[in-house]
């Protein structure tokens, strides 16, 4: 295979998938609401054939993360047990989700008295995004993963009840999380970890300039 | 723990605990605890929902400007921000007021002005120019909820985006700020770049000196 040295790349996990040699979130046996599950090769959902990884030669940049949302409303609102497509249960409508990054063993979201939290809401950054349930949060300044770091994305949930199951195991797309990042190959990774160096935001645009302004000087 | 020098954060509270009327982490177990009206809550600590551990407050190599607040719009939410203090949001007469209403920053955006789901509203709101948390400030968020829920416990939520600015990249924060200019990771990275071209300058000048050559 070419080695395309600058490329879109996503990852979406869906909880109710298997392959990969994931299992299905059930609706009780499992325990798993309230753990930190990693999306790659937590053992749940769609997985990964091994912890994702950059080598020597890769720079990753994280530019978006979502997961499925949630909406607030009134506690036991036994009339209305769906809300918006999402199933409705002591007064939260969906999972409670969040999403953390983990780059090595350090988490990235932090609460104000620095502890790491649980990461961004779904409602804060829900997926998929609609006209109920709109972005309040980008990820801006991006994250890097450089050369020789494991990173993840972990998924938590508390409302195992605001998902909807069939045969006591969890439907698609009720709990979805999506990342989207850019994958800087080979020589692109070179100059992502120079413009680093140089304080300059790692993006397509800039990686194309440096290049541009190698050429010039030469 | 590797110290990441610029990073986005979020905290988000609801009215949801375990086991009385405020707890430390989220838990399966989370039930909606009334919330009084016409009080200000301070989301990290005041007693209600999710806590934390400490009031937020910079140490002395943090610098924190905070992007965006938005509330859940019924019971004509409101969110004010305090630094130290000072109220951040006031009447034009100066007085104290309960901060951006939730029907003008609301949380989830598309959410709606009442439980029932009636309508999808939009931000009318942008907190813009940021708010700055100097190092060594402490720095509340306060909700107020200002009509009953009628007897049924609701749940609301309080939305604050904020960017971490932590070692290195605090104090150039503060450099920025005696500048004059606006403190965003652009700028900060900006900063970065004319100190190294200075550095490199600099360097180059005490390399044709050394040469005999003229500067």
């Amino acid at each position: 295979m070419n080695n395309m040295a600058m490329r879109s790349q996503i990852y979406e996990w869906d909880a109710s998938r298997t392959d990969g040699g994931g299992n299905a979130i059930a609706s009780s046996g499992t325990n798993q609401d309230g753990q930190r599950l990693s999306i790659f090769v937590g053992g749940f959902g769609n997985n990964i054939t091994k912890p994702a990884e950059t080598t020597a030669t890769e720079f990753v940049v994280i530019e978006d993360i979502s997961i499925s949302p949630t909406a607030f409303m009134v506690a036991n609102n036994g009339a209305e047990p769906l809300y918006r497509g999402l199933t409705q249960a002591e007064g939260l409508a969906g999972g409670r989700s969040f999403c953390q990054v983990r780059i090595n063993t350090t988490d990235y979201f932090l609460d104000p008295d620095n502890i790491p939290n649980d990461g961004i809401p779904g409602t804060a950054s829900p997926y998929p995004r609609s006209i109920d349930f709109q972005p309040s949060f980008n990820l801006y300044p991006d994250v890097y993963v450089l050369p020789g770091q494991v990173w993840d994305v972990l998924a938590t949930y508390y409302n195992a009840a605001g998902f909807a199951y069939t045969a006591a195991v969890i439907d698609p797309a009720q709990l979805q999380c999506f990342v989207k990042y850019t994958l800087y190959d080979g020589p692109d990774a070179l100059i992502a970890n120079k413009l680093l160096e140089m304080g300059i935001s790692i993006n397509p645009g800039n990686v194309d300039w440096y290049k541009r302004s190698l050429l010039g000087a030469q | 723990m590797i110290t990441m020098a610029m990073r986005s954060q979020v905290y988000e509270w609801t009215n949801l605990a375990t086991g009385g009327n405020s707890s430390l982490r989220r838990s399966t177990t989370d039930v909606p605890v009334a919330v009084p009206t016409n009080r200000e809550i301070d989301v990290f600590t005041g007693g209600y929902g999710n806590n934390i551990t400490k009031p937020a407050e910079t140490t002395a190599t943090q610098f924190v400007v905070i992007e965006d607040i938005a509330a859940t719009p019924y019971r004509n939410g409101a969110v004010q921000i305090r630094i130290n203090t000072t109220d951040y949001f006031q009447n034009p007469d100066v007085t104290n007021q309960d901060g951006i209403p939730g029907l003008a920053s609301p949380y989830p955006r598309g959410g709606s002005s009442t439980v029932a789901g009636t309508n999808n509203l939009l931000k009318s709101f942008d907190l813009y120019p940021d708010v700055y948390v100097l190092p060594g400030q402490v720095y509340q968020i306060l909700y107020t909820a200002k009509t009953d829920d009628s007897g049924s416990t609701t749940v609301v939520a309080c939305f604050v985006k904020y960017t971490l600015y932590d070692g290195p990249d605090a104090l150039i924060a503060n450099k920025l700020l005696e500048l004059g200019v606006t403190i965003n990771p652009n700028n900060v990275d900006w900063y970065k770049r004319s100190l190294i071209e200075q550095q490199q300058k600099a360097a180059q000048a005490a390399m044709q000196m050394a040469a005999g050559g003229s500067v």
